[in-house]
């Protein structure tokens, strides 16, 4: 099993600890992972394409080109990269006009897009059954914690782009993977109302730091009415949003409890037995160490 | 250069439109800021016209979360509508100065991030140093697909 490594911005310069975390399951899981491809941005789906779609187009195209001329499938490993290669590679494939558009920018740099590769998330790599059975050989300890999971929007939205292969009568999709995949290792996955609505971070980006902070206190508000003991994310927007924002919103509330945020890798990685600092959680806001001790990790 | 907004969008589509703010109460938006939102927008386009949207700042209070689009009983394409809409608002001028910046960012680095401290940072993780992003073919890559139209870079 092997895939290009698509790392994206925001984990290899912001929270490298995920990426660290994820060579290290990776490589336990024997997924293979090739990474030196010139990548650039994505460009985001909430950035590049909602002001000149064009452009958006034209570079998410040049990525797909590198794995293409690499011949390998393409693994992000964030919510926002996934979108946005996922949807143009959809695109590009469906729309002879956008590809001849897109293949005319493309061609003074000797690329041409092909429609040769599939996009994937660390998520569906690891939900495989072969990867979930080396999962559960290879398993050191379970982590017995009320886990809720939050997907990122644009993990599944639009769904008709996203699992077109999945969709249910009402033409939507549901995400259960993260659910799945953490019973697997001990978890109890716990349930949450507006478990599938928006973290805010994009809001919060573009135009309204405090707007976006409003919409994840909500969020924290019924996470923590189901008595959840920790967060589990695979997008590095969602992170932030959780991990920093409930310290921006600890200080105007002094006596809100605080929820760990985990990466999902981190999780799975904790359960193959690897320490909380080789899997980079000493740098999380909110930290974890307290919670991880009272189920015997350290 | 201005654009029309239906050379991205089939305006047909408006009118499958019946106000039933299903796309609104789903709005994450729409609670905590004075947002347009998925209805009004579409109420908008349809009463004044898309230009009174456009010129409108409030344009881009979104998540970008597409559930209006998810759970549209009449199947609008609601997330095409708002990627048209404010392609349209940027040639304009009306883009928020923040989103702006980061696309500077990225015309300039590559990269949407900035990097700073990053080796030790990585290092901290026991990662290796990233190697810059190929910035020179990213420009010149988006200077033909027209980004100049919105941003000098």
């Amino acid at each position: 099993m092997k895939y290009a490594l698509y790392l994206g911005c925001a984990i290899p310069i912001k929270y490298p600890g995920f990426e660290a975390a994820t060579r290290l399951v990776c490589e336990r899981l024997g997924i293979e992972l090739v990474d030196d491809l010139p990548f650039s941005c994505c460009p985001p789906p909430t950035g590049l394409k909602m002001v000149h779609y064009d452009s958006w187009l034209a570079l998410a195209a040049r990525n797909l080109c590198l794995a293409e001329e690499a011949g390998l499938d393409l693994l992000t490993l964030c919510s926002g990269c996934v979108n946005t290669l996922k949807e143009a590679n959809q695109a590009l494939k469906h729309s002879d006009a956008k590809r001849r558009r897109v293949n005319k920018i493309l061609e003074a740099h000797n690329r041409k897009f092909n429609g040769a590769i599939e996009v994937t998330h660390i998520l569906d790599v690891l939900y495989q059954d072969s990867v979930v059975d080396k999962l559960i050989k290879l398993m050191a300890r379970e982590i017995p914690l009320r886990v809720g999971c939050h997907y990122g929007c644009h993990y599944f939205r639009p769904p008709q782009m996203m699992y077109p292969n999945e969709l249910s009568e009402a033409e939507s999709y549901v995400p259960v993977r993260m659910d799945h995949l953490l019973s697997i290792i001990g978890v109890e996955p716990t349930e949450y109302s507006r478990k599938f609505l928006c973290c805010g971070s994009p809001l919060g980006a573009n135009v309204d730091t405090e707007a976006g902070y409003a919409i994840v206190a909500q969020k924290l508000h019924y996470i923590r009415q189901r008595n959840i003991q920790a967060l589990s994310v695979i997008c590095p927007s969602c992170f932030e949003q959780f991990d920093m924002g409930q310290i921006a919103l600890s200080r105007k509330q002094k006596d809100l409890s605080k929820i760990p945020t985990f990466y999902l890798t981190q999780l799975i990685g904790l359960a193959l037995g690897f320490s909380p600092k080789e899997l980079g959680l000493d740098v999380h806001r909110v930290k974890a160490k307290r919670l991880l001790e009272s189920i015997d990790v350290a | 250069m201005t654009i029309k907004i239906w050379k991205f969008f089939d305006r047909e589509e408006l009118y499958e439109c019946y106000q039933c703010a299903r796309c609104t109460g789903s709005c994450p938006a729409m609670e905590v800021t004075a947002a347009l939102g998925p209805r009004g927008t579409i109420l908008k386009c349809l009463n004044l016209g898309h230009e009174a949207v456009v010129q409108d700042e409030k344009v881009w209070f979104c998540c970008t979360c597409n559930v209006c689009d998810d759970r549209c009983p009449q199947q609008i394409p609601i997330s095409d509508l708002l990627v048209a809409l404010r392609n349209s608002a940027a040639r304009r001028g009306n883009v928020p100065g923040r989103l702006l910046l980061s696309l500077e960012l990225l015309a300039k680095t590559g990269r949407t991030m900035i990097v700073h401290q990053l080796d030790e940072m990585r290092a901290h993780h026991g990662l290796a140093p990233l190697p810059p992003a190929p910035v020179d073919e990213v420009r010149a890559i988006l200077k033909r697909a027209g980004l100049e139209e919105v941003l000098d870079f």
